[in-house]
């Protein structure tokens, strides 16, 4: 386990105030939040910067890192000391009105503070009858299984109490049939496949949010699809008959003639097929032929003179 | 690490073919029912039916309610600052879409 210097991750210094911490955390989480940031690694940097606001933030738990982490630096091989936090008591997580249910803790932050939190949480629901919670996760999926309904085998892992109190990762193998016209962001229910119920009452249920991967050729809107389809600056001119790639096949589509680049042609239908499907639009850009031989040069300057009084800059 | 294997999994897809109730939501999400009051108050959801006890959420409520949510713990937002907070989102979003109409680059 490596040592993680929480002050660093918020960019503060070990002397900061409770304010200073509170402002330099607000300040990252804008600006990493999942739901408001589309920097590629916003998810990884804001699991961070909670992971150490939850312990800086509160100063029992600040008052027991700083006691023990003085002596190291961030990235430094680490195991707790036994009896670290001696002296020190914890209301733990359950008490802790903030808290943030998904957090989602290193294994740094579990071998300091996590178990006696993650305990208390899990007796004081057992207590009484409680129907399960609903679990939620996110499954990538292409876009070609939107086009027809696939089966998808899913990894889980999920923390639970195993008979002698301890929280064990558990990993669950799902497979699931993804519906034909899923679009991204859409949610599947599977029934009683969430958290167990206590006392009695049912499972809660899992939802699912579908996400598609990054797709080399295709860019989605809702249920619309769109491609860029580049054409010979011929084609464009003087109008074609090309075939287009589409998830389903390849079709023909006629180019009208005196077509510019971005004008966007619609195949009705043809993109994820929902109820009522999205269309499939094909965006054309105009590729230029280089001009590497004598015998392309002359044909640009045959070209050149034959559009005489054309000028491309009004 | 234990594992386990199931059997194949179908359930409906939430956006297109579910309703919930004040109390599936709260439940799915995990979020008392005075908060989805007061954001239903603010106009951040937008049930059908007259009284709490009647209120129908389309499925896209869901997704709406989670963000809702994290933003309200995350910011320590009041109802009125998660609705401005949703309305900027849906216009950077609308957008983004503007611009993923326009030029390449992924599905994203």
């Amino acid at each position: 386990m490596k040592f993680k210097d929480y002050y660093a991750t918020l960019g503060v210094e070990r002397s900061a105030t409770q304010d200073e911490i509170k402002k330099a955390y607000r300040k990252l989480a804008r600006k990493y939040h999942p739901d408001v940031s589309k920097l590629p690694d916003a998810e990884a940097r804001f699991k961070d910067i909670n992971e150490a606001n939850e312990v800086l933030h509160d100063p029992e738990k600040r008052a027991a890192y700083d006691q023990m982490g003085s002596q190291y630096r961030a990235g430094q091989d680490f195991q707790p000391p036994p009896d670290w936090d001696a002296g020190f008591e914890f209301r733990g997580r359950g008490d802790d009105a903030g808290a943030a249910p998904d957090f989602d803790a290193s294994d740094f932050f579990e071998a300091l503070f996590g178990r006696q939190a993650r305990q208390a949480g899990g007796r004081a629901r057992a207590a009484r009858q409680a129907s399960g919670e609903d679990h939620h996760a996110k499954v990538l999926i292409d876009l070609e299984d939107a086009y027809r309904a696939a089966q998808r085998s899913i990894a889980l892992r999920v923390p639970v109490v195993d008979p002698q109190g301890h929280v064990v990762l558990e990993e669950r193998h799902l497979d699931v049939n993804i519906p034909k016209g899923i679009r991204a962001g859409q949610h599947l229910r599977l029934a009683g496949q969430g958290g167990p119920g206590f006392g009695g009452a049912p499972n809660g249920d899992l939802f699912l949010e579908i996400e598609f991967n990054p797709h080399p050729r295709y860019r989605v809107d809702g249920k619309d699809v769109y491609l860029d389809l580049p054409l010979a600056p011929w084609e464009a001119a003087l109008g074609a008959t090309v075939d287009v790639p589409t998830p389903e096949g390849e079709v023909q589509l006629t180019v009208p003639p005196g077509s510019a680049a971005g004008r966007k042609l619609r195949l009705k239908g043809k993109g994820i097929p929902s109820q009522p499907p999205g269309d499939l639009y094909a965006v054309l850009s105009i590729a230029l032929p280089p001009a590497d031989t004598p015998r392309a040069r002359e044909a640009y300057a045959a070209m050149a003179k034959a559009f005489d009084g054309f000028h491309p800059r009004p | 690490m234990n594992s386990s294997i199931e059997s194949v999994l179908a359930g409906p897809v939430v956006e297109e073919e579910i309703h919930l109730t004040l109390v599936e939501l709260c439940h799915v999400c995990n979020v008392p029912e005075d908060q989805v009051r007061h954001w239903v108050g603010e106009g951040v959801l937008e049930p059908m039916g007259e009284t709490p006890h009647e209120w129908r959420f389309a499925g896209a409520s869901l997704r709406r309610t989670r963000v809702a949510t994290r933003l309200a713990r995350d910011f320590e937002l009041n109802p009125p600052g998660v609705a401005l907070a949703l309305d900027l989102l849906d216009e950077i979003e609308s957008l983004r879409a503007h611009l993923r109409r326009l030029a390449g680059g992924g599905v994203r």
